[in-house]
C-alpha cells in the first residue's frame, strides 16, 4: 500500500527523467552530435568568458519576426488565390489582404522600439546596402508596406467599405492583380530575409547552417495559411476553399520540418542551445511547442483530416485546433531561435570550435 | 558657398543636393595605420587600458572581482577599448615534459652550464608554468564584419584604413554587435545607446600623434605604425623569437587568412589563438548572405508552386 503510494507520488518525476533521456536521444539523432563533456572541457578558452557579445535583440524582434512573417505570408497566399484561384477563392484573397495589412502595422513600431536611439529610425534609409540584410530588409519592409497598403485599400474599395463616392470608385478600378505581382515579390523577401539576417552573423547557432531563411519563409506560409483558414472557418467559407488552404498548410509544414531538420543537422554542435535539455538550453520549449506541438502534431492531424471522410462539423473543430497549434508553434520558433542565439553567443568553446576550418 | 556650388551644377544635381545635402568629397587617402600587439613583451601593467579610458573620456566600469585572475576587466565593451588578459598556465608540468626538463637541469648542474630553454616556455624559467598576458583591442579588420553589417552607414573606413563608428549616425540597431566575430563592438546600454569601439584614436591620428595606448605602453608591446611596415616588423620579431627557441610564438592576423584580408590590428601570440579567446579562422558573416538567400528562394519557389497548383484546380 505504502509502496504504491510512493510510486504514484514519484511517477511524474520518473516520467520526467525518462522523457528527458528520450529528448536527449532525439537531440543526438537530429544534430548528429553526441555531447562529450570531458573532451569539451579540455578545449582551450580564456576562463570560458564569452568570445562574442550577446545580441541586444529581445521581445520586440521576436514579435516583429512573427508579425512580419504573417504579413508576408498572408499577402503571398492572397495574391496566389486572386491570380490563380476561382471565384470562390476571392474570400481567401480578401481575408489575406486585410490580415496582411493588420499584421504589418505593428512591424515598424516594433523595429523602432528595438533601436538604441528610436528617434534615429530614418537613418536606416540613408543607405541601400546589398551586403547588409538589415538594410535590404528595411527597404523591403518599406516597399511591402506600400504595396500591402495599396492592395488592401483597393480591396476595401471593392468591398464597399470606403463608401460610394468617386474616390473608392477610382480605387476599385485600379489593377489590383497587377499591383499584387511586385507586392508578392516584396512579400517573399520580407518573409525570408529575417532568416538570412540571422545567418549573416557570427553567432554559431544562427550562422553555421545556411537554411534559416528557408525555415522562416516556410513558417511564414504555414502560420499565414493557419491564420487565414482560422478566420475563414469563423466566417463559414465554402469547404473547397478551406480544403485548398489545408493542403497548402500541409505542404508548408512539411517543408518547414524538413528545413528545420536540415538546420539541426547542419548546425551540429552549434544547435545544442536550441534543442538541448541543459539548464540554459531551450530544448524543452523547442520540442514541446515548436517541433512537437507546432509542426509534427498539426501535420499529422492535417494528414488525417485530408485522408479521412469525417463530418464537416468535426473537421471544422479539428481545423481550428490545427490552426492554433501552428500559430503558437510559429511564435515559439522565433522565440526559441532568438533566445537560444543569446545562449549560443555566450558559449566560448562552441564559438571557437565554429571558427576552426 | 552652398548656393554658389548649387548654381554651378546641373539642375538635377542641385535638386539632389537640396534634398540630401551636399556630399563632402572623401579625404585624401593616407597610408593604412594599425597596431602590432606583441604579447611576448606584455607585462600586464594595464597602462593601455587606463590611457585609453583617459584620452577617450570613457567612464570606469563598476569594479568586479572575477576571481579567475588579475583580469578584473573581463572583456572589451562599449566603454573599454583595451583589455589586458592574464592567462595562467599553472601545473603544466603534469603533461609529461617534466622528465625532459629535469634531465636538462640535472645535466646543466653536472656540467656547471646554463640549462637550455625548455621547449614550451616563453621565458627562460626552469618550469613550464606560464603566465601569458595580452592587451586585446579592436582588430580593425580589412573586411570588417561590423562595417559590412551596418545598415545606416555609421561604420566607415577612415582615410587611415581604420574602422570608425560615426556616433551621430548610429541608431543602435545592434547588427554590428552580432556580426563581429571577436566580440569587440558593443552597444552602450548605460550611455547614449549607440555602438562603440576602439577608434584607433582617430582624433590623435588627425594631428599626427600615435594612439594613447601605444604611447603609454612601457614595453612597446603595443606598437603603432603603417600596417605594411608593422607587418614586416612582426615577421622579423617572430623570426627572432623562433631563433631564440620560443617555437610556440605565432602571428595572428598578419597574413590575409583571417576574414579574407587579414587584420590591420594584429598580434604575436605565445600559444594557440583559442587560449586568448581568439577564433582561429572565423567565418565572414557577409559570405552567408548568398547561400542563405538561395535556400530561401528554393523554399519560396517550392511553396509558391504548390500554392499555384492547389488554387488552380
Amino acid at each position: 500500500m505504502e509502496e504504491n503510494r510512493l510510486l504514484t507520488i514519484t511517477a511524474p518525476f520518473r516520467e520526467g527523467f525518462s522523457s528527458l533521456k528520450l529528448t536527449e536521444r532525439l537531440v543526438t539523432l537530429t544534430t548528429g552530435y553526441t555531447p562529450d563533456a570531458e573532451r569539451e572541457l579540455q578545449e582551450a578558452s580564456y576562463y570560458d568568458y564569452p568570445v562574442l557579445k550577446a545580441p541586444v535583440w529581445r521581445w520586440e524582434i521576436i514579435w516583429y519576426f512573427f508579425f512580419g512573417g504573417l504579413a508576408a505570408g498572408c499577402y503571398v497566399i492572397a495574391s496566389i488565390a486572386s491570380l490563380f484561384g476561382s471565384r470562390e477563392d476571392r474570400a481567401v484573397a480578401r481575408t489575406g489582404y486585410y490580415l496582411s495589412l493588420l499584421a504589418v502595422l505593428p512591424c515598424p513600431l516594433l523595429l523602432t522600439k528595438d533601436l538604441g536611439r528610436p528617434e534615429r529610425f530614418l537613418h536606416m534609409l540613408r543607405m541601400f546596402k546589398v551586403k547588409s540584410p538589415m538594410s535590404m530588409g528595411t527597404w523591403s519592409l518599406v516597399g511591402f508596406s506600400l504595396f500591402s497598403g495599396i492592395t488592401t485599400v483597393i480591396q476595401a474599395a471593392r468591398d464597399g467599405i470606403l463608401g460610394r463616392w468617386w474616390g473608392p470608385r477610382v480605387l476599385a478600378a485600379l489593377p489590383q492583380r497587377l499591383i499584387a505581382l511586385p507586392g508578392t515579390a516584396f512579400g517573399l523577401f520580407l518573409g525570408g530575409y529575417t532568416g538570412v539576417l540571422l545567418t549573416a552573423t557570427s553567432v554559431p547557432l544562427w550562422s553555421r547552417s545556411k537554411v534559416l531563411g528557408a525555415v522562416f519563409i516556410s513558417s511564414a506560409i504555414s502560420t499565414s495559411s493557419a491564420l487565414i483558414s482560422l478566420v475563414l472557418r469563423f466566417t463559414r467559407a465554402p469547404v473547397p476553399v478551406l480544403h485548398k488552404l489545408e493542403r497548402l498548410e500541409w505542404v508548408a509544414l512539411l517543408v518547414e520540418m524538413t528545413g528545420l531538420l536540415a538546420f539541426l543537422r547542419g548546425s551540429g554542435r552549434a544547435a545544442r542551445p536550441l534543442v538541448g535539455t541543459g539548464p540554459t538550453e531551450h530544448g524543452r520549449t523547442f520540442w514541446r511547442f515548436v517541433f512537437g506541438g507546432g509542426l509534427a502534431l498539426p501535420w499529422l492531424l492535417q494528414t488525417l483530416s485530408l485522408l479521412g471522410k469525417r463530418s464537416e462539423k468535426r473537421r471544422s473543430g479539428r481545423g481550428i485546433v490545427i490552426s492554433l497549434l501552428v500559430l503558437v508553434g510559429g511564435y515559439f520558433l522565433r522565440r526559441t531561435m532568438i533566445e537560444a542565439g543569446h545562449t549560443s553567443s555566450t558559449d566560448a568553446r562552441t564559438t571557437l570550435w565554429n571558427a576552426k576550418r | 558657398m552652398a548656393v554658389k556650388s548649387a548654381r554651378s551644377g546641373s539642375p538635377l544635381r542641385t535638386m539632389v543636393s537640396l534634398l540630401v545635402g551636399n556630399k563632402e568629397p572623401p579625404l585624401p587617402s593616407q597610408p593604412a595605420m594599425g597596431f602590432f600587439t606583441d604579447t611576448s613583451l606584455c607585462i600586464g601593467c594595464k597602462a593601455c587600458e587606463i590611457a585609453c579610458k583617459q584620452w577617450n573620456q570613457l567612464p570606469a566600469s563598476d569594479p568586479v572581482w572575477t576571481g579567475s585572475s588579475y583580469d578584473n576587466t573581463g572583456q572589451l565593451s562599449a566603454t573599454t577599448w583595451r583589455h589586458v588578459q592574464f592567462i595562467e598556465h599553472i601545473g603544466r608540468r603534469d603533461n609529461g615534459r617534466n622528465a625532459y626538463i629535469d634531465d636538462q637541469i640535472a645535466q646543466a648542474q653536472l656540467e656547471g652550464t646554463i640549462p637550455l630553454i625548455p621547449p614550451g616556455t616563453a621565458l627562460p624559467f626552469f618550469n613550464t608554468d606560464r603566465w601569458l598576458m595580452q592587451s586585446d583591442v579592436c582588430k580593425h579588420c580589412a573586411n570588417a564584419p561590423c562595417q559590412e553589417a551596418c545598415p545606416t552607414g555609421a561604420i566607415i573606413r577612415t582615410e587611415f584604413d581604420t574602422v570608425y563608428v560615426q556616433q551621430d549616425i548610429c541608431n543602435g540597431c545592434g547588427y554590428c554587435v552580432v556580426a563581429c566575430p571577436f566580440g569587440v563592438i558593443a552597444r552602450d546600454e548605460y550611455g547614449d545607446r549607440t555602438a562603440h569601439k576602439c577608434t584607433l584614436c582617430y582624433d590623435r591620428l588627425k594631428d599626427g600623434m600615435e594612439p594613447a595606448c601605444a604611447k603609454a605602453c612601457p614595453t612597446d608591446s603595443i606598437q603603432f605604425g603603417e600596417v605594411e611596415q608593422l607587418k614586416a616588423h612582426a615577421r622579423e620579431r617572430l623570426g627572432i623569437l623562433h631563433e631564440r627557441g620560443v617555437e610556440e610564438a605565432r602571428l595572428y592576423g598578419v597574413d590575409d587568412a583571417i576574414l579574407e584580408g587579414g587584420l590591420n590590428s594584429f598580434f604575436l601570440l605565445l600559444d594557440a589563438p583559442e587560449v586568448y579567446n581568439l577564433p582561429e579562422n572565423p567565418p565572414r558573416p557577409s559570405n552567408n548572405v548568398v547561400p542563405a538567400s538561395l535556400w530561401t528562394i528554393v523554399a519560396a519557389a517550392v511553396l509558391g508552386l504548390f500554392g499555384i497548383l492547389f488554387f488552380r484546380e
